[in-house]
């Protein structure tokens, strides 16, 4: 018996469906929902956690992101200018930063700079200070490729008006140059920004007192104090509360540019 | 008794083993409106961005009212304020409004206060019939109100003598009156004006002088009844041949 292309297609469509609906009846029948609960999510462990999950914890991963955005992004843009001067040190030594940071593990650097930094140079930074250097020292590596981009990407022939109108190279930079590369990266920062709120759940490693604790580590002090995985299933979806808007916001704005990519290598 | 405004003598210009501009010499009195026509690649871009120094001459002089310009000592920001420059891409500075675009270089560069800007702005504005525009994005407007906005916004400097690239060869030729009608006018007010057109009946009817370029030299100037009307040259002939009546002349012909 032979099938039109168009009838195979439909059976082949059947099996599929046939077959998720088998896993999920598999699923919903042999799993012990109640211990999977238990474990995942136990909502009398969940109402221990509120509010400080949302007062203290996500608060803290906001304003520790936050912090560290900022600081990224005005190390971002030195990096980036200097990697465009005409003088070949500072493009050396900002490649050179580049490369390092974004090069080894964000971790390690948080380490030796909760650690190393304030013995070798007798430095005492409190921990919000320290948070926002760590997480921007990091971060800024990441972002000055981007800015790069965004302002080669800005046309020439912008910079030849200013210029033809008689402002200096630099306030031509100021004027016209960083405002226009800006509008063209928002949406690869905004991507920034949500590896950086995620990125700021490694900060525990420099020790955080409890008023002091973000999402993550606020979740394993939970998971240790009640048992389970609530407290944990609980701050991921808080992240998803921040990284998710970020996303959409992310797609938004880059339909809004009409798409246009900006490459970062 | 005319009074010389912009002498060139002896510019050339390379791009690496390209020799573009090979010995050119221009004279333009103040007040008059000279013409630069010639083939695409004949480099009379190069030379009208050689004269505000967005190319760096190779050799030769250029002296903008009795300001050498290719002294390595000039102040050459403050050389440009004076010289206005109009693109063929218009390149409104496009994150910025109207109003905007004609104020910064008055604020930052001649320091002029945000309200005697805006009366400048207005003022240009009205000249080239966009004043209802102020408050618009560049992206909202049409070619030829763009390059209205960025001849506006050059003559907000109070410039003595204004640049022109094909100004009208991007647009759409339904628009393309609307700015030499500005241009004419521009011209009639007694500005200084070097406009590099393709645009014949223009250059017959306003310029004083048309230069006619090809392969790095100048072929042949004069008034524009004279070249245009009766080219002595015969690459001029064959130019004006193929501007005039396109059709009859395909891109392989020879010259
Ligand atoms: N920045 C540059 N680098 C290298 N070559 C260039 C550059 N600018 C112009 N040229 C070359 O110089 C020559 C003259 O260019 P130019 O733009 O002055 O010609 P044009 O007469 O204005 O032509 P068109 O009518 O097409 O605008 C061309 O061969 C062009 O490719
Ligand atoms: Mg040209």
């Amino acid at each position: 018996m032979a099938m039109s292309k168009r009838q195979r297609a439909k059976v082949f469509r059947g099996v599929q469906y046939g077959v998720l609906i088998v896993a999920i009846v598999l699923l919903a029948v042999f799993a012990d929902w109640g211990k999977i609960q238990h474990a995942f999510l136990d909502f009398e462990v969940a109402a221990k956690l509120f509010p400080n999950i949302i007062v203290v914890a996500l608060k803290n991963t906001i304003i520790y992101s936050a912090l560290g955005f900022a600081f990224g992004l005005a190390l971002g843009l030195v990096l980036a200018l200097m990697k465009l001067s005409s003088v070949g040190p500072y493009r050396w030594i900002a490649t050179a930063y580049i490369e390092f940071f974004r090069g080894v593990p964000a971790l390690l650097v948080f380490i030796a700079f909760a650690y190393g930094v304030p013995t070798a140079f007798q430095l005492r930074f409190d921990t919000y200070s320290t948070v926002m250097l760590a997480l921007g020292i990091v971060a800024g590596a990441y972002m000055a490729e981007t800015i790069r981009a965004g302002i080669q990407a800005v046309p020439k022939g912008q910079i030849e008006a200013a210029r033809s109108l008689g402002m200096s190279a630099s306030r031509t930079m100021i004027t016209v140059v960083i405002p226009q590369a800006f509008r063209i990266i928002l949406p690869p920062l905004t991507n920034e920004l949500i590896m950086l709120t995620k990125d700021s759940s490694l900060i525990y490693v420099i020790g955080l007192a409890a008023s002091e604790r973000e999402l993550t580590q606020f979740g394993r002090q939970a998971m240790n104090e009640y048992r389970g995985m609530t407290p944990i299933v609980i701050a991921g979806f808080l992240y998803l509360i921040i990284t998710l808007p970020l996303g959409y916001l992310s797609r938004h704005l880059e339909r809004r540019t009409g798409g246009k990519k900006v490459s970062v290598v | 008794m005319s009074e010389v405004f912009v002498e060139i003598s002896g510019l050339k210009k390379s791009f690496g083993t390209l020799d573009v501009l090979k010995g050119i010499d221009v004279t333009v009195n103040r007040g008059d409106v000279v013409c630069i026509i010639g083939p695409s690649g004949s480099g009379k871009s190069t030379l009208l961005r050689c004269v505000n120094l967005l190319e760096e001459p190779n050799g030769g002089k250029i002296v903008v009212n009795g300001v050498e310009l290719t002294d390595p000592d000039v102040d050459i920001d403050k050389a440009r304020t004076k010289i206005g420059m109009v693109f063929q891409s218009f390149n409104l500075f496009s994150h910025l409004s109207v109003l905007n675009n004609l104020t910064v270089a008055q604020r930052k560069v001649l320091k002029r206060g945000e309200k005697e800007a805006q009366q400048v702005a207005l003022r240009n504005l009205e000249r080239v019939g966009l004043k209802e525009k102020a408050n618009a994005m560049p992206a909202q407007l049409s070619g030829g109100q763009q390059q209205r906005v960025a001849i506006a916004r050059a003559l907000s400097m109070d410039p003595e003598v204004m640049l022109f690239d094909e100004p009208t060869s991007a647009l759409d030729p339904e628009l393309v009156g609307d700015v030499l009608g500005v241009m004419r006018q521009l011209a009639d007010e007694g500005m200084t004006m070097l406009v590099v057109t393709h645009e014949m009946q223009f250059a017959r009817e306003v310029a004083d002088k048309v230069i006619f370029m090809d392969g790095g030299y100048i072929v042949e100037e004069g008034p524009a009844a004279e070249v245009i009307g009766n080219p002595q040259e015969e690459r001029t002939r064959t130019f004006l041949r193929r501007v005039l009546d396109p059709t009859h002349h395909g891109p392989g012909d020879p010259e």
